[in-house]
């Protein structure tokens, strides 16, 4: 017996000592003291919100304006703000609608062969041609959508535009059903 | 216990544990978080910078009666500014006014234009209505800073801004 109890005693301490290795053991695979990776599904989230929220407000600036040495804007006092309407673009260079090349334009004139008078001719029968195109197109929309035709432009010109050449475009503008014209300035407080 | 015991114990949880972390698998999010951060580092940039737009309402001329159920006792004003070589002219119903000269440093006086139509608005304060004409080669600029003039002025009395003659129509034809 004598014999016996120590050697139990060392089968039993060896047990104990086995299954508490295995029990910490087991901890430390349940809880890792460092941490493997940082869970950034939260942050995700907030971040996918914050997008979609900047992606809405880009989109819904009235008008983007690419100003370069061709196409400056003058300055004024205004505080209207700009709104979505066909954008009719009066560069040094080239008379634009929805920003596609209707007339070239040089020294702050259109060639005179592009007007149905010559040169002393108000109506541009390109950008008639064109306008009239475009107000079909809003016509059908307008009907879809049962809102009524409203006739608005925005007219884009540079600040050294002749008079002469802003009423020849805003007369050919009018024959093509559109009278109502926004002009875009840059806002200043001066 | 033996320690082989204890090892081979030790072994199979550990194989346990792998396989459920294998089973347990998360998408790598890492790429598509750095896309986002530079979309809307871009997109925050964009709007910080943009350039800070705004509109001036005019209308092309309409044609037709002025109608016949108006107040007979009240004369129409038909303003129009007209924008000259020399300067600003005024123009009414009662007839054309002194013209408003250029300043000596060559630019036009929309100060002194602003201070006219306040007293012609003084007159007639129900009038929100003005025709616009200029010169064939009045730049564009210019034409903009008299539409300004022609919409608002400030009160000296209050320090309010108010409106002048904001419904502004450009002429048929040009000077």
């Amino acid at each position: 017996m004598a014999n016996e109890n120590p050697k139990l005693a060392a089968t039993q301490a060896a047990r104990l000592a086995g299954k508490k290795a295995i029990r910490s053991y087991a901890r430390k695979l349940a809880d890792p003291e460092d941490i493997k990776d940082l869970n950034i599904t939260p942050m995700m989230d907030m971040m996918t919100i914050i997008l979609v929220f900047l992606l809405k407000s880009f989109t819904s600036s009235a008008t983007l304006v690419n100003l370069d040495q061709n196409l400056s804007l003058p300055p004024s006092q205004t505080r209207l703000a700009a709104k979505q309407a066909v954008p009719v673009t009066i560069t040094k260079r080239v008379l634009l609608v929805e920003g596609e090349a209707v007339a070239p334009i040089t020294n702050g004139r259109i060639d005179p062969q592009l007007k149905r008078d010559g040169d002393n001719g108000y109506y541009i029968t390109p950008l008639v041609e064109m306008l009239s195109k475009v107000a079909r197109r809003e016509k059908k929309v307008a009907e879809v959508t049962g809102q009524k035709f409203d006739g608005e432009l925005t007219i884009i010109a540079d600040r050294n535009t002749p008079y002469r050449l802003l009423t020849e475009i805003l007369y050919s503008c009018g024959q093509a059903e559109y009278a109502n014209f926004r002009l875009l300035v840059l806002k200043s407080r001066e | 216990m033996t320690t082989r015991q204890v090892r081979g114990r030790m072994r199979r949880m550990r194989e346990r544990f792998e396989e459920a972390e294998e089973e347990h698998i998360e998408i790598n999010l890492v790429p598509y978080m750095d896309i986002v951060t530079n979309i809307i580092i871009f997109l925050l940039a964009s709007v910080v910078n943009q350039v800070p737009l705004g509109t001036v309402n005019v209308s092309s001329p309409t044609f037709g009666g002025a109608g016949g159920d108006g107040q007979p006792d009240k004369p129409a004003l038909n303003l129009t500014v007209t924008v000259g070589g020399t300067g600003f002219t005024l123009a009414g119903s009662g007839g054309v006014m002194p013209p408003i000269p250029k300043l000596p440093t060559g630019d036009y006086d929309y100060g002194a234009l602003t201070a006219k139509l306040a007293e012609i608005k003084k007159e007639f304060a129900e009038e929100t209505k003005a025709t616009f004409n200029a010169d064939a080669v009045t730049s564009y600029e210019i034409v903009v800073k008299t539409l300004d003039a022609m919409r608002t002025y400030k009160d000296e009395k209050d320090q309010q801004e108010k409106q002048l003659f904001p419904d502004i129509v450009f002429a048929a034809g040009i000077l």
